[in-house]
């Protein structure tokens, strides 16, 4: 919770790159206008947290998920916000996904070399988590052809691994 | 990666939060609609810069900029008590004289 007024800010030099970033360079904002689009910010987060709370409200939920947040948008008349949001609610899930795997990955080394001895039981355990996986993936069909990339991605960075212990090595 | 880069200049959504629990009614939000929030402010504070910037074409965005924008469209009524037009002291006593006329 919020115990001083200053909690309720967002920070001055976060706000001032976000805004840096949208206009070109050589523009110059105010100090007054910064921080009035810093208050106008915060004040936009609770405009839209009341606003996908309502929906929240409505669908007879406690918790506000990420489509009360794009629904509200839409009500607030900040249509052209939704596609980007969508597409970056896209590459969090995606993200989410990643590291999951990853951790998963991670664990089933660990079981594999902590156990070398009891080859027969492991086996079973890691084809389990497998079928898990992929159980995961026919569920969210719709982020299934990022899967790739995240595969490309894992490759390449144990390529890059590699590399380097060629390097070292050579 | 542009992913990493693009994390870095987003709001910090610890404060984010806060934020939005300082809402009386909210009681859970989950991740996805804490990054979704995050993600939307990051947005309305790119748009209000652009905004103020077609207005008047200097190579300054001024408090005015802002407040004559916040005053004309009505989405951002909202805002209206947070960005207000500023005007001299000397009009404000007029209104209040008008206010006054007006009341008695």
């Amino acid at each position: 919770m919020a115990e001083r007024p200053e909690d309720l800010n967002l920070p001055n030099a976060v706000v001032t790159r976000i805004i840096k970033e949208a206009i070109p360079e050589g523009i110059n904002v105010s100090k007054e206008a910064r921080l009035a689009i810093s208050k106008a910010a915060s004040v936009f987060v609770l405009y839209a947290t009341s606003c996908s709370n309502n929906f929240a409200l409505k669908g007879k939920r406690k918790t506000i998920n990420a489509t009360d947040v794009i629904s509200a948008m839409e009500d607030m008349e900040f249509e052209q916000f939704v596609d980007p949001l969508k597409e970056c609610l896209d590459v969090f899930r995606n993200e989410q996904k990643g590291k999951r795997e990853a951790s998963q990955q991670r664990k089933k080394d660990r079981e594999q070399s902590n156990n070398s001895t009891l080859d027969g039981s492991n086996l079973d355990l890691t084809v389990e988590d497998d079928d898990e996986e992929e159980k995961v993936n026919n569920n969210s069909k719709n982020i299934e052809p990022e899967k790739t990339d995240s595969d490309i991605m894992i490759i390449n960075d144990e390529s890059e691994s590699n590399s380097e212990k060629d390097v070292e090595e050579g | 990666m542009a992913d990493k880069e693009r994390h870095q200049f987003s709001l910090p959504l610890s404060r984010v939060k806060t934020i939005m629990k300082s809402s009386p009614d909210v009681t859970i939000i989950s991740q996805e609609a804490l990054q979704m929030t995050g993600k939307a402010t990051e947005l309305f504070i790119q748009a209000l810069a652009k905004v103020s910037l077609e207005r008047n074409k200097d190579s300054e965005i001024t408090y005015n900029d802002l407040a004559e924008i916040v005053n004309n469209d009505e989405t951002l009524q909202f805002l209206q008590d947070i960005i207000p037009k500023k005007i001299k002291v000397s009009e404000y006593y007029e209104i209040l004289k008008e206010e006054e006329a007006e009341e008695s």
